[in-house]
């Protein structure tokens, strides 16, 4: 399990992505995996590196797509051998059970093949679906997931594993997102020089950050983002561990939220401060039923 | 006991609430009990009574409070005794075994601040009520008026009178006690203002001098305190980015020698204050901060808007209600609170004990 009180600071934002980074992408929506898996692809290529993709469920020529859509003709590097867009089918597991050890030896093989080319480094990004399938060795996945770290860490290489939330258990992906040093930060719903808010994730689960300033000009933004939220399956978690301020209306924003969740459905908010409980205490917000405020750790 | 008899009988608004349906709107139904305030004792569960008991013994204390126990735990009703230690010892030992069934807290450590006091008092009535748990809640609270200074032995007065508009739609049966062996006479006085009845033995009758909250209104607003400002008063005109007027709070706030925790607690009122300058006050205002004896005095000031009820903030808030949080968090955060409008300037002021 990753220590989740440093969570934020494991999270980098994909065009900031760099050599020796081994990042876990868990989204939660098409868009987001599209723009993340786009950016980082383009981002390698303008650096010089070698890119190969491993995709999922989806045809090579529908990730091409996603790159010609954002402006950038992938025929030349795909002619010179630059980027490599295939299938986990296609690939590593056509050739018999997943093997961690194999995988890791290739990938260093690929490494050392990308710079003997003449290219600045080798980024490597894949969709992990596959291990949700009867596929043999996908039980190996975490141990992989640990192993390759030696692939990256303090190389010329980098490589984001992408976790569709939707698919995965969550504990499993905590528990995988946990085996990678970092994480893509999710694209903010909202950011301002105070305040950001941004999708994130606690212990596998889908949470919304809230770090900075909430006050009477941006409870309406926190307001829109916790309707977006509400749109998220299961309980919504609201992470205030970056909090530095929240007004009585930001506060109201969160509850009324609450307020209007469907039956069944809960809102956690996390890592409040003692002094803000207390507001929330004597205000008479801790007795809304589909409330539950802590200071600790995510959903229970 | 007169009316003993009347009192076994449920009142129509305890009834009501025990009917499926909005029970809120039935408690706000005045029943025929309220009309016939003017028998001793309540006959309606949903209305508050606010008496005073005015004693100059301790037999006198006991003649009232005993059956006012006896009484409410024979009709399952909370019953709650805030008083001094002493007196403390001696309902216990009036009371006997029975005494178990009634919560005792120390006044020294409940009337602390009125805000605060007010806001535990509500959410006591609402713990022991909401869920049906007990009809009425009876409660014994002798305010503390030692160690009080001038201003604060005022705004306690005010907290007495405001508990008539601030339960008033509460099951609640409220007796203050007030020792003529120990007070000032103009806290006892005062007694005969905020409370609509004064108890003598197990007998009510209406106050004479009683002055409700909202008629005569100008007989409950006051200036602002005279303060005596140690050090340099620090000063701060703020409008729209109310940032800058947290991080002037807390740095002076710091430097004033409030700590870290009670700091928060006044960057989080001053903000709230400000944001009602800014957002129905003018667009801006002025913040000043000075330490003043042992308080840290900070005001708030912007045009005027309107005319602000004495009692704002001490009403408690509907839990859903979108307004109306703001000055009750303010009071429940500070330790005393003023707000006065005088030549178009609207100023809140928040004492915070350092």
């Amino acid at each position: 399990m990753a220590d989740m009180t440093t969570r934020a600071d494991r999270e980098r934002l994909v065009e900031e992505a760099d050599q020796g980074d081994h990042l876990c992408l868990a989204f939660a929506d098409d868009a987001e995996q599209r723009r993340v898996a786009t950016a980082y692809v383009l981002g390698g290529l303008e650096r010089g590196e070698r890119v190969m993709y491993f995709a999922d469920g989806r045809a090579p020529e529908q990730v091409l797509g996603w790159l010609r859509e954002a402006g950038a003709d992938p025929a030349p590097a795909l002619e010179r051998g630059q980027l490599v867009v295939t299938t986990a089918d296609d690939s590593y597991l056509a050739v018999g059970p997943f093997d961690p050890d194999a995988m890791v030896a290739t990938l260093h093989q690929e490494v050392a093949d990308s710079l003997a080319a003449g290219y600045t480094g080798f980024r490597v990004s894949g969709e992990m679906g596959w291990a949700l399938r009867d596929v043999p060795g996908a039980d190996r996945l975490g141990e992989y997931e640990t192993k390759v770290n030696e692939v990256f860490a303090g190389g010329p290489a980098s490589a984001i594993c992408q976790y569709d939330a939707r698919r995965f258990d969550a504990d499993a992906l905590a528990a995988f997102d946990g085996r990678h040093p970092g994480a893509v930060a999710p694209e903010p719903l909202y950011s301002s020089g105070l305040l950001r808010l941004a999708p994130s994730f606690r212990a596998g689960r889908r949470a919304l950050r809230v770090v900075g300033d909430v006050d009477y000009q941006s409870a309406a933004a926190l307001a829109t983002a916790l309707e977006t939220a509400m749109g998220w399956p299961g309980d919504i978690t609201v992470d205030m561990s970056g909090l530095d301020f929240i007004d009585l209306a930001g506060v109201r924003a969160l509850v009324q939220t609450a307020e209007r969740l469907p039956e069944g459905r809960r809102m956690h908010i996390v890592e409040l401060t003692p002094m803000l409980r207390h507001v929330m205490h004597v205000v008479g917000w801790d007795r809304v039923p589909a409330l539950t405020v802590n200071a600790g750790e995510g959903a229970e | 006991m007169t009316g003993a008899t009347a009192r076994h009988t449920p009142g129509p608004g305890s009834a009501a609430r025990h009917t499926p349906g909005p029970g809120s709107a039935a408690r706000h139904t005045p029943g025929p009990g309220s009309a016939a305030r003017h028998t001793p004792g309540p006959g309606s569960a949903a209305h508050l009574t606010h008496q005073g008991l005015i004693y100059g013994t301790d037999e006198e204390f006991l003649s009232a409070t005993v059956p006012f126990c006896l009484d409410g735990l024979e009709q399952d009703d909370a019953v709650l005794a805030v008083t001094t230690a002493a007196n403390i010892g001696l309902l216990r030992g009036a009371l006997g075994g029975t005494a178990e069934q009634v919560e005792f807290v120390d006044a020294d450590d409940w009337y602390r601040a009125p805000g605060r006091t007010l806001g535990a008092y509500h959410r006591y009535v609402d713990r022991h009520t909401a869920d049906g748990a007990h009809a009425r809640v009876r409660v014994i609270g002798e305010p503390v008026w030692h160690g009080r200074d001038r201003l604060e032995t005022a705004e306690w007065t005010r907290y007495e009178a405001a508990i008539n508009v601030a339960f008033a739609d509460c099951p609640a049966w409220i007796v203050c006690p007030y020792d003529t062996r120990a007070l000032p006479a103009d806290v006892v006085a005062g007694a005969r203002h905020t409370h609509p009845e004064l108890v003598a033995g197990p007998a009510a009758h209406p106050s004479d001098h009683y002055t409700p909250p909202d008629t005569g209104r100008r007989s409950w607003e006051r200036r602002l305190a005279p303060v005596t400002v140690d050090g340099r008063e620090a000063v701060l005109d703020f409008a729209a980015d109310l940032s800058e007027v947290r991080a002037f709070v807390a740095e002076t706030a710091g430097a004033l020698g409030l700590s870290g925790e009670r700091a928060g607690h006044l960057v989080f009122a001053a903000n709230e204050v400000a944001t009602n300058a800014v957002r129905h006050g003018g667009g801006h205002g002025r913040i000043s901060l000075r330490r003043a004896g042992r308080r840290i005095v900070c005001d708030v000031a912007n045009p005027a808007r309107g005319g602000v009820e004495w009692y704002t903030g001490y009403l408690p808030p509907g839990r859903t209600r979108g307004r109306g949080h703001g000055l009750w968090t303010v009071r429940q955060l500070c330790d005393l609170v003023e707000i006065d409008t005088d030549a178009g300037v609207t100023t809140v002021r928040l004492h915070l004990d350092l």
